[in-house]
């Protein structure tokens, strides 16, 4: 299967007409409600964001119009085969498991299984090399921001940080 | 600008504390510049959650550090491995490569570290000159000029950036739609949040931006073949002689750099543009010995002058009327906004000695450059070994801390993976990610300013017409947007002709 640059810009167009849309969506229900979709401009906080939506719809239209039209002869162009996608889909799924996980368990439990993944996604083979590396990176990192910069990362529910 | 308030802003400078980020910045920068796929602005994203907690000159300094030395650093991998870490060192590979394959790389670096130096201060003496300036003249403006000037910043750079106009449009309207978000400072209701208190303040700008350009810039790494790949390069030392090489060509640096501050001070045009422009004229201009295009000595400095002068060059309008000149100035003046600095007119009246710190910071990162960029380039060298296995998960991770950092918010993340995705839709899509980031940024001084302009009007927007400065910007922008409809037009006409 190959994606197209017509799946993908049907996708963004898509995404931005549910944009557009949540903007009226909110100004004639939460707005009006709150009472400040109306009267002047200082009360009125709805005008500038239904401006910007109707700007934005307006060309969305033009866009669709010059996608159907403009390039009609041409052969559709191809970005990339479905199997390219497996590799970052598959960053993005453990990112997003790793940025899920990371407020329960913690940094310490979750950031090296996630370096881990990654580099055996990269396709590096060698153990001690990605789990050596994986804790080394996850633990200077850690130290660089709560030593330097007084950040508190995340301990999860077992409440792990390092008193360095 | 007073003298006192430079003296001033010289002694915020001289404390360990900002020397020693600016130093940090530039060996960053250069590494960020070296990797090809990262780059300044990637540099700045990643960095700016750690910078935004320390004291506003030492993390100016450091930023800038970053954006300066990020300037250069992509021509260290065009010489060594012809293939340039940023797009601002593509023309440099023209001769930087050509002269490292006849065995002078060394050369080739340091005179691209020197030019890019000694451009840098250029850019400077402009910055210094032609910001105060500018901030006094707009010293007078009014909230109808100020709305008619974000406009004009968001459609010069949606005008010259990279792809569709109408896409760029697009993504500007998307840009000032997200900033809406959260409470209104008129009527203190509350747009867009849906019920959610995290939402009150809108998305914070640093975890939308990095999901934009970082998360979504790994997605596409993680598809290049070379994950694994080590480049087999031999570790150069370049020496200090290399200034006297680049300054054997001076009138070619004395116009480079002009030519990059110039560019540098339209918003939009920024680096690219500037470092193309100014080889080619060097180009045309060179004695047919100089052979451009097989190791020329004055292409690296015509190209790398260039797009370091224009980092100065784009201080000014950001400094002085608070108009981001491109994504990377976008972020320093966002970065101004989070320490608690306007940036405009009121900062050179009211903060003048945050000026002149910013403007310290700036000539003494090119000075720093000089210096470190030719001392340490066998480790940036050695930084070009390190495969891309390495590379994704570190970057992700400074992604995820820094943005954590941020307001310690798991929120945050989730807005930050969310801005990935939708970065990754709009790249794949060709719709420019600048845009956004310059709506974002510009959208509440446009909204603010017009609503203001508009209660103070006694004929609706016809305000914007009664006033010269503000009705002169406008009648531009109707220009800029016709002048590349036409552009586009004719552009289109010729590829189907063909």
């Amino acid at each position: 299967m190959i994606i197209g640059k017509k799946q993908v810009e049907t996708i963004a167009v898509v995404f931005l007409s549910m944009v557009v849309a949540v903007v009226f969506q909110q100004i004639y229900t939460s707005l009006a409600e709150q009472g400040i979709s109306t009267g002047g401009p200082y009360d009125n906080a709805a005008a500038y964001p239904r401006g910007v939506a109707i700007l934005m719809a307006f060309l969305l239209a033009i866009q669709v119009c010059v996608f159907c039209f403009a390039d009609g002869s041409k052969k559709p162009a191809k970005l990339a085969k479905f199997s390219d996608l497996i590799l970052p889909f598959s960053l993005l799924l453990i990112f997003a498991v790793y940025l899920g996980l990371l407020g329960h368990l913690g940094y310490h439990l979750t950031t090296p299984p996630m370096i881990i993944s990654i580099m055996l996604l990269c396709g590096m083979r060698n153990l001690l090399a990605i789990v050596g590396s994986s804790v080394g990176i996850s633990l200077t990192l850690a130290f660089l921001f709560e030593r330097f910069l007084n950040v508190v990362l995340p301990g999860g529910i077992y409440r792990l940080n390092i008193p360095w | 600008m007073p003298i006192d308030s430079f003296l001033y802003g010289f002694e915020l400078f001289l404390n360990p504390l900002s020397i020693g980020l600016t130093l940090l910045g530039i060996i960053i920068g250069l590494l960020v510049g070296a990797l090809p796929g990262l780059g300044p602005l990637m540099g700045i994203i990643l960095l700016l959650p750690a910078a935004i907690s320390l004291p506003p000159i030492p993390a100016m300094g450091f930023l800038i550090a970053i954006f300066v030395g990020g300037s250069c650093g992509g021509s260290i991998s065009a010489i060594l491995l012809r293939i340039p870490g940023t797009p601002l060192a593509a023309a440099t590979l023209f001769d930087g490569y050509p002269m490292a394959q006849k065995g002078r790389a060394s050369d080739a670096i340091g005179i691209a570290i020197s030019a890019s130096a000694l451009g840098g201060l250029f850019g400077g003496i402009v910055l210094i000159l032609a910001a105060p300036t500018l901030a006094k003249f707009a010293s007078n403006f009014s909230p109808p000029e100020f709305t008619a000037l974000a406009i004009t910043g968001l459609i010069a750079i949606i005008v010259i950036s990279e792809g569709s106009i109408l896409k760029g449009m697009i993504s500007g309207c998307f840009g000032l739609l997200i900033a809406t978000i959260g409470t209104d400072e008129f009527s203190t209701g509350f747009r867009f949040t849906f019920g959610s208190h995290h939402m009150l303040n809108g998305f914070h700008i640093v975890a939308v931006v990095v999901g934009l350009f970082a998360v979504s810039e790994m997605a596409y790494q993680v598809m290049s073949r070379d994950l694994l790949k080590v480049p087999k390069i031999k570790i150069v030392r370049p020496g200090f002689n290399s200034v006297l090489l680049t300054i054997r060509h001076p009138l070619n640096l004395l116009r480079s750099s002009s030519i990059g501050a110039f560019f540098g001070a339209l918003p939009g045009a920024g680096g690219v543009i500037s470092s193309f422009t100014s080889y080619a004229v060097a180009k045309s201009l060179s004695k047919s010995e100089e052979a451009y295009g097989d190791g020329a000595e004055g292409g690296i400095v015509a190209t790398e002058g260039a797009n370091n002068a224009t980092v100065g060059g784009t201080l000014v309008p950001t400094l002085a009327l608070g108009i981001p000149g491109d994504a990377s100035s976008a972020m320093l003046l966002g970065a101004l906004l989070i320490l608690g600095f306007l940036p405009g007119p009121t900062l050179f009246e009211g903060q003048p000695h945050i000026v002149s710190g910013i403007f310290i910071s700036y000539l003494a990162s090119n000075v720093m450059l000089l210096i470190a960029g030719i001392l340490a380039t066998p480790l940036f060298v050695y930084v070009l070994r390190i495969p891309k296995s390495y590379l994704l998960p570190i970057v992700l991770l400074l992604c995820s801390i820094g943005t954590f950092a941020l307001q310690a918010s798991v929120f945050d993340l989730f807005v930050m993976f969310s801005f990935g995705l939708v970065g990754i839709v709009f790249r794949s899509a060709g719709y420019p990610l600048a845009p956004i980031v310059i709506g974002i940024i510009l959208g509440p001084l446009l909204e603010n300013n017009l609503r203001r302009s508009l209660l103070i009007s006694q004929d609706g927007f016809w305000i914007f017409w009664q006033r010269p400065v503000s009705a002169t910007l406008l009648c531009l922008d109707l220009l800029l947007i016709v002048g590349a409809i036409l552009f586009w037009y004719r552009k289109n006409r010729k590829t189907n002709s063909i």
